[in-house]
């Protein structure tokens, strides 16, 4: 178990060229010893290539990682003690499951009984236990990959479990309980667990921490809740969240209020030292309401479609050429084709070339 | 309609068989005949059409001062030859493969697939082009007219079949497979042969059988490069012939030549209709 700091890291695959293309734009991040943190964004951001940097498959452009303070940058794959599982299961396939899940410590010089002791309760958590002298290529996908992930988390020490998108090829039932077993091996171990995923529930669910990732940048890095509610770019808003954030287009009005078409919304946002071009305004659709009593803040649309999603009822509406979009309780009715919706002051977000105010 | 489909799959199956087996049993047949059955009249079954002999079979073994042709000799040294030969070349070849595979080579234009083509190449060339460099190499350096000059050659011959094999089957191979050995703790060497080898067993058997075909039934390079010290098989069975043809030992000695590869095809279908090569990854 360490703390792992990336310093400074960068990564270009084509280093030779004139202008190289950066898979992984220069950044600095430390991650805590014990956490579970999430790296999302969508295919081909840099995820996979940060997680090979980290565990030593790669080695970064530009950049230092230190595991504890030590520098390992140059240190060899076998020499970082770390585990890294796939999206695809991996197994030793000429191997039984016992071996299998043995050969990490076998491969460090464990004693026999230390061996047996760990693969027992790691097969125990996994439900691996009835199959242990089983040859393991005869498991099925889901199982092989339960192999694969017991084999990052055999060993005690290990400085963290680096997963990319782990849990692709498992059916929905299992990947919520492994879900929560592997939250559970965090909090009893206290591993370090960092898990790659372009799934942003998976991410809200198992995370402490979410790093938003997006074409080579890291965009945001927050709680679950920073990431929902105030989402630093337009890119989060857009990302995270179903349905995706409401974006639009808006014009300053006052120093905390802009104006959608002619209608003035407030914000709590200080706008006094902002120009007045390529404001957009950012609010979540489970923040905005079917108007009651309120006086301010509030959009008159044309209803065009509700649908519901059993849970709740999502409400697309127009204004214009604006759509809004909003998710209201499922017991509301609406019988009018014109409703006013309402929008928290406190729950508006501004945005300037697409960054938050 | 299913009736006449199952009637043509049988007789082609049928036909085939024969188109296969018959020379096999002519071969069987003829080596237990003498000069007078072979050559007086049609004759296909002992001791109703002709009286068996072993005649045939005992020329083989005989010293060439009883009137025999011994092929003993030849036939270990062509067992030491394609062995040796085989076993060597699986090994660099292997190597040569996993690197080709695995790491990325750049010496000006050439890249990964042109050394990969190189040693293709070796094959594609008529083997005629090189029995002259062949014969020099080896007479420099003194091993013409040797089991050892024999193995070098064969070396050169055979590893372009094993390389050829290997990287296709290395590039079948995950390479999250051998980062998978890293992570768990290999250097690169033991992820090589604790992790990817044992995986490539069937891939190992295929190149190891081309291997064993190829070097055994070569005649070209055994004929031009031994004169009197050494002789492989392929050789002295063709030697065999004379003016009088005769059938029933040459018949009894490409029975015996072929043994061993029957032999190696029966012990190598096992492992590949195991299915060892699908799902072991994925």
């Amino acid at each position: 178990m360490a703390k792992i700091e990336l310093s400074n890291i960068s990564h270009t695959y084509n280093p030779n060229d004139l202008n190289p293309t950066y898979a992984l734009n220069p950044f600095s991040m430390t991650w805590e010893n014990g956490k579970r943190y999430a790296i999302l964004g969508p295919s081909g951001c840099g995820k996979t290539t940060m997680l090979n940097i980290v565990s030593g498959l790669l080695k970064p452009s530009k950049g230092n990682v230190l595991f504890d303070d030590n520098d390992v940058t140059n240190l060899i794959t076998e020499e970082r003690n770390i585990a890294q599982v796939f999206q695809f299961p991996v197994i030793y396939s000429t191997m039984t499951v016992f071996d299998n899940l043995a050969f990490p410590l076998r491969c460090r010089n464990f004693s026999e009984e230390k061996i047996k002791e760990r693969v027992k309760s790691v097969s125990d958590t996994l439900r691996l236990s009835t199959f242990l002298n089983m040859p393991a290529r005869k498991l099925t996908a889901d199982q092989k990959q339960l192999i694969s992930l017991g084999r990052g988390l055999v060993r005690e020490d290990v400085a963290a479990v680096l997963m990319d998108e782990p849990l692709t090829v498992i059916d929905p039932d299992l990947k919520f309980r492994l879900r929560r077993n592997l939250k559970e091996i965090n909090e009893e171990y206290k591993t370090t667990l960092v898990y790659v995923t372009h799934d942003q529930n998976e991410a809200m669910t198992f995370a402490d921490n979410i790093i938003v990732m997006d074409q080579g940048e890291i965009v945001q890095v927050g709680l679950p809740k920073d990431l929902f509610e105030r989402p630093k770019t337009t890119f989060v808003g857009y990302f995270i969240g179903s349905p995706a954030m409401n974006l639009f287009e808006t014009q300053l009005h006052s120093d905390n209020s802009v104006k959608i078409n002619d209608t003035t919304i407030k914000t709590n946002t200080n706008l006094s030292k902002l120009k007045n071009n390529n404001i957009k305004l950012g609010i979540r659709s489970e923040f905005v309401k079917v108007a009651k009593d309120e006086s301010e803040n509030l959009l008159e649309v044309n209803i065009q479609k509700i649908e519901d999603f059993g849970n709740f009822k999502l409400l697309t509406a127009k204004m214009g050429q604006l759509t809004i979009k909003s998710k209201i309780n499922r017991e509301i009715e609406i019988s009018n084709n014109t409703i006013k919706l309402h929008f928290p002051a406190e729950k508006c977000c501004v945005y300037q070339d697409n960054k938050l105010i | 309609m299913e009736k006449l489909y199952k009637f043509l799959k049988y007789t082609f199956i049928i036909l085939w068989t024969v188109f296969i087996v018959a020379p096999f049993l002519w071969a069987v047949s003829t080596s237990f005949k003498d000069f007078q059955s072979v050559n007086s009249k049609v004759t296909y079954i002992p001791w109703l059409d002709f009286e068996p002999t072993l005649e045939g079979w005992r020329v083989l073994v005989k010293s060439p001062a009883r009137g025999g042709v011994d092929i003993v000799e030849p036939y270990f040294n062509s067992i030491f030859v394609t062995c040796t030969a085989s076993l060597i070349s699986i090994i660099l070849g292997t190597l040569a493969a996993y690197a080709l595979s695995r790491f990325t080579f750049k010496a000006g234009f050439v890249r990964n697939n042109d050394i990969t083509f190189f040693f293709i190449s070796q094959r594609i060339m008529p083997p005629i082009v090189l029995s002259i460099p062949f014969f020099i190499f080896l007479s420099t350096i003194g091993l013409l007219d040797s089991l050892l000059g024999l193995v070098v050659v064969y070396i050169v011959l055979l590893m372009p079949i094993a390389v050829w094999i290997m990287v296709d089957f290395f590039n079948r191979v995950p390479k999250e497979l051998d980062e998978t050995a890293l992570i768990d703790g290999c250097n690169p060497y033991q992820a090589f042969y604790k992790v990817v080898l044992p995986n490539s067993i069937p891939g190992l058997i295929v190149a190891g059988m081309f291997c064993i075909i190829f070097g055994w039934i070569d005649f070209f390079f055994a004929f031009i490069l031994t004169f009197t010290e050494v002789q492989l098989l392929p050789v002295k069975v063709v030697a065999l012939n004379s003016s009088i043809t005769p059938w029933w030992s040459l018949s009894a000695s490409a029975l015996i030549s072929v043994a061993p590869l029957i032999i190696v095809a029966f012990v190598v279908e096992r492992y590949l209709s195991k299915g060892n090569l699908s799902g072991a990854l994925k």
